[in-house]
């Protein structure tokens, strides 16, 4: 079988700097004849031999399926490039700034011409760091070029404080939890954090750790107090939202709100634990994190608020889930002076929670949770083999009933009695799978990531379980 | 001569130096013309004492189509360089009729020979013989991935997303439209004229029935149908999906709800498939190096076979249906008589 030619697609909104990185990337000595396929006609040197032009084009089918939504321009493009092989060993197609991935990745696995001759290599996304929290609120094919990204140039990161950044990238992360986030200026940055990655290649892609969605933590905040003994009032205020993996506003509703949270919902809880420190600041939050998010990983014992003085007590070392209501106050025992540390489920402004008299020296968000946008990140972990039938029933279940929501899915599989891994890719419907190198000495272990629309946890949480050998 | 003894017979082996792109024989089939891949316009005199490849003229970044004038002395070639050329036959001597950035794909001569389309993404030019513009179109509703001139008339079809559109050029340029949701990928009318049909991006056959006014598909095929060609009785048209060949009768009341013939030789996907012109053979050329002959009243194996070096990229009947040109991915190119 001839090598096949890898392709990456560029995805951006204008001013991200997608042009910029084209350009260095055709100017750039790497040894490597690229020839581009660009949607976008901008300022690229238009006069390389190998730039080719195309305007986008939907292949759309008669039954209106996404899933099988192919971009004819590629197919026609592609197909005379591949009479020219000899010429060049490497395609980027840049996409225009509202393009939707989704079709072009699907392109690859639907067209048998192309896929004989091309592989999908990876999508990457161009993200100004400067603007794309506006974007992401206001225009739904940002979410999605995020989504389906295997790398994420988070771009122009000159222009944006470290704060904003983290922040940033934690409103990504939440989208794409298995994306390679690499912060760039003025897209200067190695090519061989753009080319060759071979995402989309099951015997590379999966073999590696770190693809998938760091640990889920209980908690999305963590403050630092300076507190001396005594008894603390905590007051909780007005909610702004519903809990946390649900509440998915239609995108109608998305635009009346671009820098707020839906207002219709409502937290009703919230988990909550205060531990003694063994360092003020940073320090102390960081040593405790971990030791933390594993020992209270299970939902706390609720804690309602009470209606005389005082309030119903949050002691220390327990994982309470405080029970919210308009105006619940609770307090707080803190039986010696030193650094304490709050961990919550929330960050404090989704539940107005303040503790009085009391500021944070220090404070750290985990997670994030851009409750808006409907675009999410799913991981499972699990160790007890699968057995293969009822993966292939679940999975095909999953796809025909899901496949419009999934962007993409990857997974490595243990299944009962199998010594090799089973690994698995998916954009929306189309999906990839076979056995791979033997598990040899590392640990048997299930590790599935799912990015799209709507997911429900628990309806995939409950799939998976259906799959135990 | 007995149609049952008709073998292939190879009688040049050559190398193109260059992927196949498109080809064509001269009308007389007295030549072939093959469009490289790389650029390259070669010429192969298959009546030559000595028969070798000649390269005439090259288009920048590749050559994309060639067509041949009916009936003439002239061909028309295009290529990544944004120019269509229009080529005197004996000088070959191009004349340039079009410049422009994006490619012009599609290109046919009308079987009359006086009328030349060029397609170039949604835009729709028709030249006379003498490479003047005759008509500029208005751009067409998406790419156009396909078009094919009508038999013996001056109606031109054009396919692509959404269906098909026939032009007709004289007296006077007359489009009519018929609609069909999805991406037509080829065009083939039936030789007497009364069928346009089309391989579907997603996995169908749709054909309009012209003078009925009435249209339909075929579905079922697993992969998108790049290949449509029919009899040339009108009768029979094949497909081809993956490794199988599919032939559907329009005899009688038509495909509709009849079982295909399939012809089961290939062990890799179906390339090229072709109807012998004025003849009752069909040749198939497939990703696993072979090129095939069938007669279809014995459609269990084909009648004649041979193996190539590389899978098979373009298969060309001359017109009199009595030569067939094979080319491979690797730029080798064989030729057959018919006897």
């Amino acid at each position: 079988m001839r090598k096949r030619i890898p392709v990456t697609v560029l995805t951006g909104f204008l001013g991200s700097g997608k042009t910029t990185l084209l350009n260095r990337i055709l100017s750039e000595q790497h040894g490597k004849r690229i020839a581009v396929i660009e949607n976008e006609f901008g300022e690229v040197a238009v006069d390389h031999e190998l730039v080719i032009g195309a305007q986008e084009e939907l292949f759309e089918t008669a039954n209106g399926c996404i899933c099988c939504t192919v971009r004819g321009d590629l197919i026609r493009v592609l197909n005379q490039l591949r009479k020219r092989r000899d010429r060049f060993d490497y395609i980027l197609i840049e996409t225009t700034g509202l393009a939707d991935p989704g079709p072009v990745a699907q392109t690859f696995f639907v067209d048998e011409d192309l896929r004989e001759d091309f592989q999908l290599d990876a999508i990457v996304a161009l993200v100004d760091a400067a603007h794309i929290s506006g974007q992401l609120h206001s225009v739904a094919a940002a979410a999605e070029q995020i989504g389906f990204a295997d790398v994420l140039l988070l771009n122009k990161t000159d222009l944006v404080s470290e704060a904003d950044l983290a922040r940033t990238e934690r409103e990504l992360r939440a989208i794409n939890g298995t994306a390679c986030i690499v912060r760039t200026r003025n897209a200067q940055l190695p090519l061989a954090q753009v080319l060759d990655l071979g995402a989309f290649d099951l015997e590379r892609a999966l073999a590696k750790d770190g693809e998938f969605l760091q640990a889920q933590r209980p908690f999305e905040w963590a403050g630092s107090y300076a507190l001396a003994a005594g008894r603390y009032g905590v007051h909780t205020g007005a909610t702004r939202h519903s809990a946390h993996d649900d509440s998915v506003p239609d995108h109608a509703h998305d635009h009346d709100h671009e820098h707020g949270h839906d207002s219709a919902g409502t937290l009703s809880e919230v988990g909550v634990v205060v531990l003694a420190a063994s360092a003020a600041g940073p320090a102390g939050i960081e040593a405790l994190l971990e030791s933390a998010s594993e020992r209270f990983a299970q939902p706390g014992v609720a804690l309602r608020a009470a209606n005389g003085s005082g309030g119903a007590q949050l002691l220390p070392g327990r994982h309470f889930r405080l029970q919210l209501a308009a105006h619940a106050d609770f307090s707080m025992e803190i039986p010696h002076a030193g650094a304490w540390v709050v961990f919550c489920e929330h960050a404090p402004a989704e539940f107005g929670w303040t503790l009085l008299g009391a500021k944070p020296a220090a404070e750290r968000e985990f997670g994030s949770h851009h409750h808006e946008i409907e675009i999410t990140s799913i991981g499972i972990e699990d160790q007890r083999p699968l057995n293969p039938d009822k993966v292939n029933d679940w999975l095909s279940y999953l796809l025909q009933s899901r496949g419009q929501d999934i962007l993409r899915m990857k997974g490595v599989l243990n299944f009962r009695g199998e010594a090799r891994r089973y690994v698995f890719h998916g954009v929306h419907m189309n999906f990839d799978g076979q056995l791979e190198r033997p598990w040899g000495t590392s640990e048997r272990r299930n590790r599935l990531v799912f990015i799209g629309r709507k997911l429900d946890r628990a309806e995939l949480e409950a799939g998976f379980e259906s799959c135990v050998a | 001569m007995s149609a049952a003894a008709l073998r292939l017979r190879r009688f040049a082996r050559l190398d193109l130096g260059d992927y196949p792109a498109d080809a064509v024989w001269s009308a007389d089939g007295g030549a072939l013309l093959v469009a490289g891949g790389q650029g390259a316009m070669l010429w192969v005199d298959t009546r030559a004492a000595a028969i070798g490849v000649q390269q005439f003229g090259a288009h920048a970044g590749g050559a994309l189509a060639v067509t041949w004038q009916g009936g003439g002395r002239q061909f028309a070639s295009s290529g990544q360089d944004g120019e269509v050329r229009l080529w005197d036959a004996s000088s070959r001597e191009p004349k340039l009729i079009h410049a422009g950035a994006e490619w012009s794909e599609q290109l046919a001569f009308a079987s009359h020979g006086r009328l030349l389309a060029v397609g170039t993404g949604r835009a729709l030019q028709i030249f006379d013989s003498g490479g003047g513009l005759r008509e500029q179109l208005p751009p067409q509703p998406s790419v156009i991935a396909a078009l094919a001139w009508r038999p013996k008339a001056s109606e031109l079809a054009t396919l692509g997303s959404g269906g098909a559109r026939v032009h007709r050029l004289e007296p006077q340029l007359q489009s009519s439209e018929y609609p069909w949701q999805g991406a037509c990928l080829t065009a083939s009318w039936s030789p007497d004229g009364r069928l346009l049909a089309s391989g579907m991006q997603d996995g169908s056959v749709h054909y309009w029935n012209m003078r009925a006014g009435t249209q339909s598909q075929m579905r079922g095929y697993g992969t998108k149908v790049t290949l449509t060609s029919w009899s040339a009785n009108s009768r029979l048209l094949a497909t081809a999906a993956d490794q199988q060949i599919i032939i559907w009768d329009f005899s009688g009341r038509g495909p509709e709800g009849s079982e295909p013939l399939l012809l089961s030789a290939h062990t890799a996907r179906v390339t090229q498939l072709a109807f012998q012109p004025q003849g009752p053979l069909l040749a198939a050329g497939a990703r696993d190096q072979r090129v095939t002959l069938w007669r279809l009243a014995q459609p269990q194996q084909p009648i004649d076979a041979d193996l190539l070096s590389d899978e098979v990229a373009l298969l060309r009947w001359s017109n009199d249906g009595l030569q067939l040109a094979v080319a491979d991915r690797g730029g080798g190119l064989s030729l057959y008589a018919l006897r």
